[in-house]
């Protein structure tokens, strides 16, 4: 008799299980399966890592020196030179 | 204005008023200049690039395409930017680990980013801090287009349809991509398949 055919858990449902999306039938197969379940736990420890990354800021003012250089369209048409 | 939707304030700026340009670069300041920051490596160069960015794309806003994210305009300016800028000034071919041409071991001490060396300015000790965790070494050690790929994707939040419009690239490229980003990325930091 042949062997059931085990079918792991594809890149994409990785991310899906890393992002607590995998649909449940798929979801017992994770359990069930110690290579799959390593395999999604480094997926989640790396989105982690990624997720945590902080937004830098740019110098102060950086407002102000964008603005000085952008030209507001006027209602005729035109620009409006800052 | 601050609870306004991106396209309510771009259509704002369209019809001429200013509180909405400055709205725009409030919203994005962050964003952009980070994933510049990470793309290029250098604050003053990141900040420049940013602001460029910025320009181009408000003096161009009554050419924005609504069909398409706000967000997804912007960070193609910004990450066409960066790659023009890394083609452009070689650095493409550097990496922490120093140039890929390299073909002996000083060659390769030669070439490499001195993160953290002595002998720094105060402004690249602040580089050095900031981008300085091993998360950040290792996304500075893949190629830019993967790093595009999996900042997008892991700090922005772009769907891949989006960042394959961002980046123009066809949608299976995005997923393999970001899938030998992944790969590279743990192995980098240690965690691999054992």
């Amino acid at each position: 008799m042949n062997e059931p055919v085990v079918q792991h858990l594809t890149p994409d449902e990785i991310e899906l299980w890393a992002q607590g999306l995998l649909p449940a039938a798929r979801d017992i197969h994770v359990a069930q399966c110690a290579e799959c379940r390593a395999a999604a736990e480094r997926e989640r420890r790396l989105f982690r890592a990624l997720a945590q990354l902080p937004r830098f800021v740019p110098e102060f003012g950086f407002v102000e020196r964008v603005m000085a250089r952008v030209r507001i369209p006027t209602p005729s048409g035109g620009f409006d030179r800052r | 204005m601050t609870g306004a939707s991106d396209q309510d304030v771009v259509r704002w700026a369209q019809q001429g008023h200013e509180p909405a340009f400055r709205e725009l670069v409030r919203r994005y300041e962050r964003p952009v200049f980070s994933l510049l920051f990470r793309m290029v490596r250098d604050r003053t160069l990141a900040e420049d690039l940013a602001q460029e960015t910025f320009i181009k794309l408000l003096n161009g806003i009554r050419s924005y395409n609504p069909q398409f994210k706000f967000s997804s305009w912007i960070f193609k300016i910004a990450n066409n930017a960066a790659i023009d800028h890394l083609r452009k000034r070689d650095l493409d071919t550097l990496s922490l680990d120093g140039s890929p041409h390299a073909t002996t071991p000083e060659e390769m001490r030669a070439t490499a980013l001195q993160v953290g060396a002595r002998g720094e300015t105060p402004l690249q000790e602040v580089e050095a801090r900031e981008l300085g965790s091993a998360i950040e070494r290792a996304i500075a050690r893949l190629r830019p287009e993967y790093r595009s790929c999996i900042l997008l994707r892991h700090v922005e939040g772009h769907s891949y349809e989006e960042i394959a419009h961002i980046l123009d690239l066809p949608l299976g490229t995005v997923k393999t991509y970001i899938h030998r980003a992944r790969n590279e990325l743990r192995g980098y930091l240690g965690d691999q398949k054992t």
